[in-house]
């Protein structure tokens, strides 16, 4: 479709990704895979980092450097699903407490597109003290700037 | 005087972006509350429709998005966001499209359809007379989508802010080292 804008993309819990696909972002068809992830008490988390690093399309380069962090089956499944291509979404909403589990892809994630969105959940209220955006905002200034 | 039209500089992007946190923040207050009154919505709904007929074993097979995002580049690789219902469509035309005699007989040529067929609303994957009080929450969420835009390109305006910040403390440094 052409000038269709780009995806928002959602990782959280059940009524987090049912609230957000009830506005109207959910895509799901037979040849694309779904723009969301629903979290629950079995979800892995290799299976989350896969399926953020699917929708934030982080460069191969990048992923290669540390085969050691994903377990070898798994890497035919990231291949299938061509995270290199998902250049269609836009903004990716993840409850922070999923964040939490995959900080460290979380901060490796440097581009502007998608924007990384951290939302509360019901169980775990926002902290702006471990929004990853704020970090890097925190430690704009040092005493030395400021003199 | 270079330094000085580079201190002038500093001064000004760094209460931009204490600015553009500020609105962050405030923003980011709005989108929890627009969340949490979205929960508070489906939980309502799920004890009016039933515990298992609000969830993910509702949601449909096929799904097209009513929602998009329209990123626009402000300036040097500055990304903006702005959330468009993907539903809209040009009004289709109707009446002949040429300047001809219809025929009465004959096979008729009927032109097929170019609008593509409209999302479907997401509250029909829950039935059809559906609780006032999941409209509500997807109302809340539907808020929530418009403010997750603005706080995205409000990161990204903090986060390019951040690299022109060290990109003119770098310069400032070179230029008066003792000062460093």
């Amino acid at each position: 479709m052409a000038g269709r804008g780009k995806l928002i993309a959602v990782i959280g819990d059940e009524d987090t990704v049912t609230g957000f696909l009830l506005g109207g972002i959910g895509e799901l068809n037979k040849n694309r895979h779904p723009n969301f992830l629903v979290v629950e008490k079995d979800t892995t988390i290799n299976e989350i980092e896969d399926t953020f690093r699917s929708l934030g399309s982080i460069p191969g380069s990048v992923a290669e450097a540390n085969p050691s962090q994903h377990d070898p089956p798994l890497w035919d499944e990231i291949d299938s699903w061509q995270f290199l291509n998902r250049d269609d979404i836009g903004i990716i909403l993840i409850n922070q407490y999923i964040a939490e589990m995959v900080r460290h892809a979380l901060d490796a994630h440097q581009h502007s597109i998608p924007a990384v969105l951290e939302i509360p959940s019901k169980e775990h209220p926002y902290d702006a003290a471990k929004d990853s955006i704020l970090r890097r905002a925190r430690g704009m200034f040092t005493a030395e700037d400021l003199r | 005087m270079a330094a000085l039209d580079l201190r002038a500089e500093l001064d000004a992007l760094l209460l931009q972006l204490l600015g553009d946190l500020e609105e962050l923040e405030g923003k980011r207050a709005v989108l929890n509350a627009r969340v949490e009154e979205g929960w508070l919505s489906l939980a309502k709904a799920r004890y009016a429709m039933g515990t298992k007929s609000v969830g993910p074993l509702q949601y449909a097979s096929h799904m097209e998005p009513q929602v998009c995002l329209q990123a626009s580049e402000a300036q040097e690789g500055l990304q903006k966001f702005k959330v468009v219902r993907s539903g809209v469509h040009a009004p289709e035309e109707v009446g002949p499209r040429e300047a001809a005699l219809r025929r009465r007989k004959g096979p008729t040529k009927t032109p097929e359809p170019q609008s593509s067929e409209a999302p479907r609303d997401p509250l029909n994957w829950f039935g059809i007379l559906v609780p006032h009080s999941l409209r509500q929450a997807q109302a809340s969420f539907w808020d929530g989508l418009q403010l997750a835009a603005d706080i995205a390109s409000l990161q990204n305006r903090i986060d390019w802010g951040r690299s022109q910040l060290r990109g003119l403390q770098e310069k400032l440094k070179q230029l008066e080292p003792g000062a460093a």
